[in-house]
């Protein structure tokens, strides 16, 4: 037992990451074509435009759909399915937390993708000043609300249909997914009314400064998910945790180096037990990259399955280097 | 007393300066049973640069560092040699006492005292560079006067604070000016390839100290400070591959110790954390009473062992960027130096390394002039008194004057952990 959770502590996060991703993307990408079917309140962006191929739905695109229907039936009988529906997303989300960004959703492993190829070709990564950070950080919050509003009003009779699903309208999962299967259709502006000409004209923007932000900035597009927004409300629960004991925290800042996100408190917060930010996509890079013994843990209900550890940080570290760690 | 800048025809090996090496080396390995055998080599690393004034000069580059702040993998990178100025000799620290104040630091008016005579022990041969991170006042002010003493000087500025964002980034721009200011003394670019070459040295390195850092959490202990403390201080002026292997004999000799159930200390030997102003050899008068007394170091908060090596660098890309980016963080985040205005750090290490060491007390050194040591003192105090950690304070400098009073003190506060432990159990 003890052996495997030194093997575990030791593991190579960054290829093991890598690998679980390719899978996962394989599995929801093209697990349509054979049969698998999830359902369609996946906690991540699955897409639902992405007809053949997937192997499940962003919940994302059910739930504004149900959001529009008109206020009569959503106040009514139709509200149960809006409830049960909820329901079955939960129960996904509570299972892997935030990890369903950090290793599942595909529109985040194509981001991870593109950071790839800007390391090979020797570029370095942009990251924002600590105010900027703060108010982009507000941005999903105020996505998220208007995902729900939006629709809320077309139920209402407030908003044209042409408004129906906005965020799908917008996220540049609708043109980048369905890609994958060799559908580009998704890549059309759509002139029939004034309100379907905005916003696929937008989410054609979005998607474009989706792949050039990826590019010279990580997980660019996660700043701003309202999925990760929605995450982040009903995440106490969830069964999966980021703990950090701030007793065994030397605040050296590794962590905070090697985050994809940004997050100071990772390093500097150490009072907090429950360390998942609201930007956190618990990749657990930070774990990996911590050099103080039990700092950092991931739990599974309770139950701690990786943490820090230094003979885990100093293989992994002198990996990095190329130098393989010498016997004692 | 005679003037310390006599130059007599005596030869160095008897002058006072190598007695006064010589004396401690003496104390180090006689006054002690089983000293490791691995220890030899450290023992005869300093009894030829110290007592015999055997050179170590390098080729290449030389590039000296008054301060850990200094990125010694940037300097190995660009093909040069480090070498740590800070020194312990009583020695210099009276010719150093022309350039400073009457009641200044002792490690500063040594290193002044080494850098403005013409025979450097240890022999490290003619600088091409001193770097000199701005730390403490008299640190910075330290600089002008090696400039007048004939070095060329590079002032590495460091922020007085290191939570904030800007300090970090304030800190990144001044390690990539100083890559700049090595290129221009070493004529070479800091590449992807050799930087990585140098950071899996010191990797490599650090991996070692941490190993033996963790042999002394064992009770009872495997290993004497003053050893730790001989074994670190090589550091400063050391060939980095020979000390890293010289370093993992000595683990491997643990190791074999641990097995055996070895004891380098007596079983109820009371367990001493060392903090504040760092020893340096020859100076290590302060751990070794505490061993001659009866006590074991089996941990330290300074920046001549712990502090120095025991933080690592992460890096996310391995780029050169990135690289240099991550190792300025290294230098500064981690760090527990008391010239930063939130001494939150370090406490929080203190008492973290007494709880983990199982430690019984704190003895914790200033230097007489240290001012930021001597006014941490109270808060660190209080702190580990919070914790029921026992702390003797101990004013000093390098002057052998005070060894008997500090013997009294050292064994009075030892015999008083005793009881405290008889009386806990």
């Amino acid at each position: 037992m003890k052996r495997l959770k030194d093997a575990v502590d030791r593991v190579d996060l960054n290829r093991f990451r890598f690998w679980l991703q390719l899978a996962m993307f394989a599995l929801l990408v093209y697990g349509g074509y054979l049969a698998v079917d999830l359902g369609s309140r996946l906690p991540m962006f699955s897409c639902g435009f992405n007809e053949e191929g997937r192997a499940g739905v962003c919940y994302l695109l059910p739930l504004q759909h149900q959001l529009s229907r008109p206020w009569p039936q959503l106040f009514g009988i139709a509200g149960v399915s809006v409830l049960t529906g909820f329901g079955v997303f939960f129960l996904w989300f509570i299972v892997l937390n935030k990890g369903w960004c950090g290793y599942v959703c595909p529109l985040g492993t194509i981001q991870d993708w593109i950071t790839a190829l800007r390391r090979r070709l020797g570029a370095r990564y942009s990251r924002y000043t600590q105010g900027q950070f703060r108010q982009l950080s507000r941005i999903k919050y105020l996505l998220l609300a208007l995902m729900v509003l939006i629709p809320l009003g077309i139920g209402g009779g407030w908003f044209s249909r042409d408004m129906g699903t906005p965020f799908c309208l917008i996220c540049p999962g609708r043109m980048i997914l369905p890609m994958f299967t060799g559908d580009f259709s998704q890549f059309t502006i759509d002139f029939s009314s004034k309100t379907a000409l905005v916003m696929t004209a937008l989410g054609m923007g979005i998607t474009g400064l989706f792949l050039a932000g990826a590019f010279v900035k990580k997980r660019f597009f996660c700043f701003f998910c309202p999925m990760s927004a929605l995450h982040y409300l009903i995440s106490k629960p969830a069964l999966l945790k980021l703990k950090k004991d701030g007793d065994k925290c030397t605040r050296c800042g590794d962590c905070y180096t090697v985050c994809d996100m940004e997050i100071k408190e990772i390093a500097d917060d150490i009072k907090t037990r429950d360390i998942m930010m609201d930007d956190c996509i618990l990749c657990l890079k930070c774990v990996a990259a911590c050099p103080e013994p039990g700092a950092l843990k991931a739990n599974f209900a309770s139950v701690t399955f990786f943490e820090s550890t230094e003979a885990g940080f100093i293989k992994r570290s002198q990996k990095g280097i190329g130098l393989e760690q010498p016997e004692h | 007393m005679n003037s310390p800048n006599t130059k007599t025809a005596i030869p160095y090996n008897r002058s006072r300066q190598a007695r006064e090496a010589e004396t401690m080396l003496d104390h180090i390995t006689d006054d002690f049973d089983d000293n490791p055998a691995a220890m030899d080599y450290f023992y005869d690393l300093f009894r030829r640069a110290y007592c015999q004034g055997e050179s170590l000069e390098r080729e290449g580059v030389r590039v000296g560092t008054t301060c850990i702040h200094a990125p010694e993998e940037l300097i190995y990178a660009m093909g040069a040699t480090p070498v740590r100025l800070c020194n312990g000799s009583y020695h210099y620290d009276q010719i150093g006492a022309d350039f400073m104040p009457a009641k200044s630091c002792s490690l500063v008016k040594a290193t002044l005292g080494m850098l403005s005579s013409e025979n450097v022990i240890p022999k490290v041969g003619k600088l091409d560079l001193i770097v000199n991170p701005t730390t403490c006042d008299q640190k910075k002010k330290a600089s002008a006067m090696m400039v007048g003493m004939g070095h060329k000087v590079y002032n590495l500025e460091l922020p007085p604070a290191k939570e904030s964002e800007q300090a970090r980034l304030y800190w990144q721009r001044s390690v990539r000016e100083f890559v700049q200011q090595l290129r221009q003394i070493t004529g070479k670019k800091l590449t992807r390839k050799n930087l990585m070459a140098a950071m899996a040295r010191t990797s490599r390195a650090q991996a070692a100290f941490r190993t033996l850092h963790n042999f002394r959490r064992k009770a009872p202990s495997l290993v004497l400070g003053k050893d730790v403390f001989l074994v670190t201080n090589a550091y400063f002026f050391d060939d980095i591959e020979r000390w890293t292997e010289a370093v993992e004999k000595l683990n491997a000799e643990l190791a074999q110790r641990d097995q055996d159930g070895f004891c380098a200390a007596q079983k109820k030997a009371p367990r001493i954390l060392f903090t504040g102003s760092p020893p340096i050899f020859p100076n290590l008068k302060l751990p070794l009473l505490i061993e001659e007394s009866g006590g074991v170091v089996v941990a330290d908060e300074t920046c001549s062992a712990n502090r120095m090596l025991y933080d690592m660098t992460a890096v996310d890309e391995w780029l050169v960027n990135d690289m240099v980016d991550s190792l300025a963080n290294k230098y500064l985040k981690p760090c527990t130096c008391p010239i930063f205005t939130n001494s939150d750090d370090r406490l929080r290490r203190l008492v973290e390394l007494a709880k983990s060491f199982a430690v019984d007390g704190v003895v914790y050194q200033a230097f007489s002039g240290c001012q930021v040591y001597e006014m941490e003192q109270k808060s660190v105090a209080e702190t580990l008194n919070k914790a029921g950690i026992a702390m003797l304070y101990i004013e000093t400098d390098y002057s052998p004057d005070d060894m008997g009073q500090l013997t009294t003190r050292i064994e009075a506060f030892l015999e008083s952990l005793k009881t405290r432990k008889r009386n806990r159990t």
